[in-house]
């Protein structure tokens, strides 16, 4: 149900979830990594939300949420920065309210943020062990740089050096102008809950400075790049390019078309089944084709990881496929049964309270119904084979972008 | 075959879960590795079902499907709309029952597991606990990697695959649990798919007695730039008044960023970048872990005697009431988040169920919850002492 009006740029979004006596609380606020001034300085908001209010500090905020076996967390994203609080449905006012604290009383405070940079550091440090991530970052640093999806959100060792509190209170404030949804899901009493909010609603600023916009990603990405990454047995490979953003009309034919190449259930997909089922190449092969899209595009990507040995012979098989799918399309038996996967899908996106929560949070910020089987249902059947075909021009060998990770040793 | 039903209609969805009481304790010595290849091999042809055809059916269907073996279980798994979830049944019968095992989809599962295992030797968390469990239980089926070796793998083939088969996948040796919003008739089906299938008297191999640790053990690795920490101790049986008292005590001492040792190491005068901590208590041999990864820069024996402290601390001083109420509620909502999906409520009963029996998990939670300070700190004394046998694992740079 809809809560009472909140001011201009916020929208409440309330659910009974019947199921577990669980309650799941979100506020994700406008922005995001997209938004910042400074690489992570939208992480560190995130992230400090969670390390005290003027109310109480860190220690004292985590001894009361855990005490009532509650999980607080501060989050960050390319689009938003959030507050989650998942708790026992019995304390859904409870955790209203703290959310309302954390939200509207944030302390930022210095040591927390030093720790915080301290530990966003070492998180670097820790993904530069995985030879798969290492090569990952490199990939979307290729597809996306300077655009801030090319980072990490982290930020990088030298922003990490110069980011302050005052970074992380400006990014919230600027926030909290912009804008954002909160929701509420769970074993819950709709109305009670509605009015509860009724009284946040006074509290958020209405309207701000309009949201900033990113650079763009590069038009011509660099079209192969070869790393060493700090593995000893395996090397990664990734293949892809930019494709559509939310709003693209296309994207509900690029998501039939992942499944077809390798995004669905198992190892069904044309890319798995060739690469694992047939020639036995790799343990991981995946391929989706237009991940992360919002309001940014999102991208192509085919990802095995393989012997180096055999690195050569993957990257072919995974190009003749995607050739294969330029020049004859896919089956309308494969779009079909990519059509039935989604579907069959659906109700399994909405089975908790922690994804009702999600969910009425992306459609409220999209602006579209996602949360709605109705509409995504119709919005998968409307879509034709000739559509799916259509969208097969992105998966043009000749025009993606290759990241290689070898192996230290390899 | 034992089989459970779990109706829950709280979304229209269903899981089948179906069980072999068969893992890598089970193996052979020359083929390490043929549990975990032979979950592979069921989904690369039986008779009524050709190689990719169970994904393409389930991808169709709108479902998932997995697999995941261990030392003493091996599982398989599929969720579907709740209309449409037979499927899963006439597959699992049908696997059941025989395989295809055609010599070049085993040459070819073969060389993926050959990737698999180069891909955890890559990652430092998996190459350090396959070290530790290792160390922990030496020379035991439990110490032996899931996936077995390149050499004990070139070594299986088609006939040890089958003769594992017939052996281990009969429905006597086997638990099917079914949980979500089941008709009335899904008895009837299971007894249609399952009744013609005949019972194979499966016994499973002796497992030879639990070599003692003399102490702590050390185990050190080189991989990496972070510094990575993994305590491996022996804990008691599952369902055990005392494993209760001990899982509240890691409760206490790891759970949530106010509990004891995530306050000294990770965030008040932090050394660490992440802590955890787990029981594992699915077999015969059930063991604790504490893991903890380390800040650049930090000195790992500074970590070490500081882990090693609080734990003899914690041993010496029985816990406040208020720190138990803490870790008492932390407990029961983790239950509550864990058994919020239909899907992780079929997988805990399953491995309940082939384990020990349906009961055990809450027997578990009940225990913990009925600790008091007194048996938290006899359990920390038992079994919290790294001094009198475990392995403390190391992965330095």
């Amino acid at each position: 149900m809809s809560a009472p009006a909140p001011p201009t740029g916020w929208e409440f979004r309330v659910r009974r979830v019947e199921g577990a006596p669980l309650v799941a609380v979100r506020a994700w606020l406008r922005g995001g990594a997209r938004a910042e001034a400074v690489p992570g300085q939208c992480y560190l908001t995130g992230r400090l939300l969670a390390e005290g209010t003027r109310r109480r500090d860190w220690r004292t905020l985590a001894e009361a949420t855990e005490s009532r076996g509650m999980v607080l967390t501060g989050t960050s994203g390319f689009e938003t920065h959030a507050v989650a609080l998942d708790a026992l449905a019995g304390d859904w006012a409870l955790a209203l309210d703290w959310l309302a604290e954390i939200l509207l009383e944030p302390a930022f405070p210095a040591d927390r943020a030093a720790l915080l940079c301290r530990q966003a550091r070492a998180e670097l440090a820790s993904l530069a062990d995985q030879a798969d991530a290492t090569t990952a970052r490199a990939f979307l640093d290729q597809l996306y740089s300077p655009h801030p999806r090319g980072r990490p959100l982290q930020g990088t060792e030298e922003s990490l050096a110069t980011l302050t509190p005052e970074h992380a209170a400006e990014h919230h404030r600027r926030a909290l102008g912009w804008g954002g949804v909160l929701t509420v899901a769970g074993l819950i009493d709709e109305a009670a809950v509605a009015e509860r909010l009724a009284g946040l609603a006074a509290a958020l600023p209405a309207g701000g400075d309009p949201l900033p916009e990113p650079p763009a990603p590069p038009a011509t990405p660099l079209a192969r790049r070869e790393i060493v990454t700090r593995g000893h047995d395996q090397a990664h490979l990734f293949l892809g390019r930019l494709t559509v953003d939310q709003d693209d009309p296309e994207l509900p034919a690029l998501a039939l078309l992942g499944i077809v190449l390798g995004a669905g259930s198992g190892l069904a997909g044309r890319i798995p089944t060739r690469i694992r089922e047939r020639e036995g190449l790799a343990y991981t092969a995946t391929a989706e084709t237009a991940a992360g899209a919002a309001r940014d595009r999102g991208r192509l990507v085919c990802y095995l990881g393989t012997s180096p040995a055999t690195l050569s012979r993957a990257e072919a098989a995974v190009r003749e496929e995607l050739a294969r799918l330029v020049a004859e399309g896919p089956t309308p038996a494969e779009v079909e049964e990519a059509r039935s996967y989604l579907l069959g899908r659906e109700p399994f996106r909405r089975e908790t309270a922690r994804q009702w929560a999600n969910l009425l949070a992306t459609a409220a910020l999209t602006g579209k119904p996602v949360d709605d089987p109705a509409w995504v249902i119709a919005r998968l059947r409307g879509v034709t084979h000739s559509e799916v075909a259509a969208a097969c021009r992105y998966l043009d060998p000749s025009a993606l972008a290759v990241t290689v990770g070898l192996p230290v040793t390899g | 075959m034992e089989v459970c039903l779990l109706p829950n209609r709280q979304a229209d969805l269903v899981t089948t879960a179906l069980f072999y009481r068969a893992g890598t304790r089970d193996e052979p010595a020359a083929h390490r590795g043929v549990a975990h290849f032979l979950e592979h091999l069921m989904f690369k042809g039986s008779p009524g079902f050709g190689p990719g055809e169970i994904d393409r059916l389930t991808q169709a269907a709108g479902g998932v499907n997995n697999a995941f073996t261990g030392h003493n279980l091996t599982a398989f798994y599929f969720a579907f709309g709740a209309d449409r979830w037979r499927t899963a049944l006439a597959v699992e019968a049908d696997r059941m029952a025989a395989l295809t095992l055609a010599p070049e989809a085993v040459a070819s599962e073969r060389q993926v597991i050959l990737e698999e295992l180069a891909m955890y030797e890559d990652e430092p968390w998996d190459a350090l606990e396959m070290a530790v469990l290792a160390a922990l239980f030496p020379g035991h089926p439990y110490g032996q990697p899931i996936l077995g070796d390149p050499a004990t793998l070139r070594a299986t083939g088609a006939a040890e695959l089958a003769d594992f088969h017939r052996r281990f996948y009969g429905p006597d040796n086997a638990v099917l649990v079914v949980a979500g919003a089941l008709r009335p008739e899904a008895g009837r089906w299971i007894e249609e798919a399952f009744a013609p299938l005949a019972a194979r008297g499966t016994s499973r191999p002796e497992l030879p007695p639990l070599p003692p640790l003399p102490g702590l053990v050390r185990v050190e690795r080189h991989q990496g730039e972070a510094a990575r920490l993994l305590l491996a101790l022996p804990a008691p049986a599952a369902g055990s008044p005392e494993q209760g008292a001990l899982r509240l005590a890691l409760a206490l001492l790891t759970a949530g960023r106010s509990s004891r040792l995530q306050q000294l190491l990770v965030e008040a005068d932090p050394t660490c970048l992440v802590l955890s901590a787990e029981l594992h208590d699915g077999s015969e041999a059930p063991y604790l872990t504490i893991a903890v990864e380390l800040l650049p820069g930090v000195e790992p024996r500074q970590v070490e005697e500081t882990l090693l402290a609080e734990l003899a601390r914690f041993r010496a001083t029985p816990p406040e009431e208020r720190e138990l109420a803490r870790a008492r509620r932390v407990l029961l909502a983790d239950w509550a988040f864990a058994h919020e999906r239909i899907h992780t409520q079929a997988l805990v009963a399953g491995t309940a169920l082939a384990g020990f029996d349906l009961d055990e998990p809450r027997r578990t939670l009940a225990a913990a919850l009925a600790a008091d300070a007194g048996g938290v700190q006899a359990a920390a004394r038992a079994w919290l002492d790294p001094e009198r046998a475990g392995v403390l694992g190391w992965s330095l740079p």
